[in-house]
């Protein structure tokens, strides 16, 4: 879409074929960049298809619309495109009764689906106990809609998210990483409003894991604990109130992630026999970080036997080609790993090197190797990770013999993968405020 | 005697962002009345079906319009703007040398 926009830029006029589903988000992306009347023609053409019968029925059948998207005069509202006035929400958007105000914010598209606490300024004032920063500090703008990004913003969000002032500096480093992100593939964006339905993963490094009372043993990633819960729900909806990013507009998820309602995974360093995550990743350990990545898909398997080659043959026989691969031992695999002689760096580099797959799993590709220049022969393999970097290994879970792997999309090795956590002056005031927010079960 | 509490009343704050007022921009490019004799420019990029889609075109517009010709572009790094790719130049003096330009996203 935008490359139809560079093209009008330059007094070319253009036409982009899209299919039918995308208009919508055609559109979104063309008035993010100013300019809402580009000419998209809709197509029924199956999105990515490989069926040349049909492409050719679908192209014959959109003919006409392409030439006229290329012929046709342009109109008055094509030219002088009225000018919306951007939504300046009043700082006070409503007022009303807890059902009223969960309808409202329902149905102006601001939540996750869930109830949400409401953002009263008592509330968020409370929220805002967890920064030094001023409420009104602009961070940056948020790309799609390129939304301000203020300290209260993010705090009305988290409040609603049902966070205590505790996370939000958890919250505003994440917030950081969106900001930071780089452009094009491997960017927040791409894998924000992507048909693959990437979810950001969050994993939290240091001290603060336990001054906040994350979860990094049994059931990490299941529901229950109120930090792993609220980070990932509020980050969950930044993206949307913020960045702009909604469900079926920009966010073509085909099939969607259950992980985006809330992903957050911390480490137990303690129980760890190798460096942490954010110290592997040049911070020191006594630094508090989060790492950010956008897994696809995530899997539990079983190791074959308790031997280091039995856990390492379950990882490598899982493996599945991805952006970045985070790979959670639990802590008895790491003991039994580390006992055997394994570092974090030798299980990337076996991994690298023993996970392979058939070069040629269609016996009819033509595809070549190295290049396009080595045609495969029969039986050869090739490796499904080239840069060890894009493994991450950290310790997490409770007791049993299961681990997880959380894999698909990630930045870039090296560029805005971690964040450093800045933690208010009044910092062991507000732990201690909080410290009892801990689940306490009857024994039944 | 039961009272009937009144339902608790919230006055909430706004958690959708403000934006920078925005001036839409119109398209400017004349169109031509017919295409007849022009160049059309084909640009695809690389999800599967983008190029399969423009070659199909190619056939059934030339077909319609056999003085039609065509250039063609690849997009070169992956989900990136041309123009804000290394090869903006590149790409800008392509544009010059067409008269209208047909995109296709696979999508």
């Amino acid at each position: 879409m935008y490359d139809v926009i560079s093209a009008e830029e330059r007094n070319i006029p253009a036409a982009g074929i899209f299919n039918e589903g995308f208009i919508e988000d055609a559109r979104s992306a063309a008035s993010s960049r100013t300019m809402p009347a580009i000419r998209a023609v809709p197509s029924s053409i199956p999105c990515e298809a490989t069926d040349l019968a049909d492409i050719d029925s679908g192209v014959q059948a959109i003919l006409d619309d392409v030439i006229t998207a290329l012929t046709r005069s342009l109109s008055p509202e094509e030219k002088s495109p009225k000018s919306r006035e951007p939504e300046k929400p009043t700082r006070f958007i409503f007022q009303g009764s807890l059902d009223e105000i969960q309808r409202f914010f329902y149905k102006r598209g601001w939540t996750d689906g869930l109830p949400v606490i409401p953002p009263t300024e008592d509330k968020v004032a409370e929220m805002l106990t967890g920064t030094d920063l001023p409420p009104d500090t602009l961070l940056g703008k948020l790309i799609p809609r390129q939304g301000k990004v203020t300290i209260e913003k993010i705090a009305v969000n988290a409040v609603m998210a049902g966070a205590l002032p505790t996370y939000l500096p958890v919250i505003i480093a994440a917030t950081r990483l969106l900001l930071d992100s780089e452009s094009g593939f491997q960017g927040f964006c791409t894998f924000g409003v992507s048909t693959g339905s990437w979810s950001p993963l969050w994993i939290v490094n240091g001290p603060i894991r336990r001054d906040i009372q994350l979860n990094y043993s049994s059931g990490m990633m299941s529901p229950g604990n109120i930090a792993n819960a609220a980070i990932g729900r509020t980050m969950g909806l930044i993206i949307k109130n913020l960045g702009g990013i909604r469900k079926g507009i920009e966010d073509m998820g085909v099939m969607g992630n259950p992980l985006k309602y809330t992903a957050v995974a911390s480490e137990n360093e303690e129980e760890s026999p190798w460096e942490p995550l954010h110290v592997e990743m040049g911070l020191d350990k006594s630094d508090s970080a989060v790492t950010i990545a956008f897994p696809q898909s995530y899997l539990q398997h079983w190791p074959t036997s308790t031997d280091d080659e039995g856990i390492l043959r379950s990882v490598q026989d899982y493996l599945h080609g991805a952006f970045t691969h985070n790979i959670f031992f639990n802590p008895t695999h790491a003991r039994i790993l580390a006992k055997a002689g394994w570092t974090k760096q030798d299980i990337k580099d076996f991994l690298v090197e023993f996970g392979r797959t058939p070069a040629r799993r269609d016996p009819n590709s033509t595809a070549k190797l190295f290049k396009g220049r080595i045609t495969p022969r029969p039986g050869e393999t090739i490796r499904i990770i080239r840069d060890p970097r894009v493994i991450r290994i950290v310790v997490a879970g409770g007791p049993g013999a299961f681990m997880a792997h959380a894999f698909g999309g990630g930045p870039t090795p090296g560029k805005n993968e971690i964040r450093k956590i800045e933690l208010p002056r009044n910092w062991e005031k507000l732990v201690a405020k909080y410290k009892d927010m801990i689940p306490n079960h009857v024994r039944y | 005697m039961t009272s009937i509490s009144q339902p608790a009343n919230y006055a909430v704050l706004s958690p959708w962002a403000e934006v920078d007022p925005v001036t839409l921009r119109g398209l400017s490019a004349p169109r031509p009345t017919s295409l007849e004799g022009k160049t059309i420019g084909l640009f695809y990029m690389w999800k599967r079906a983008s190029k399969p889609i423009l070659q199909a075109l190619e056939k059934h517009l030339k077909t319609r319009f056999p003085t039609l010709s065509f250039s063609w572009y690849a997009e070169s790094v992956v989900n990136t703007p041309e123009v804000e790719s290394p090869n903006k130049a590149r790409y800008e003096d392509w544009l010059k040398g067409v008269d209208a330009v047909i995109f296709t996203y696979g999508d």
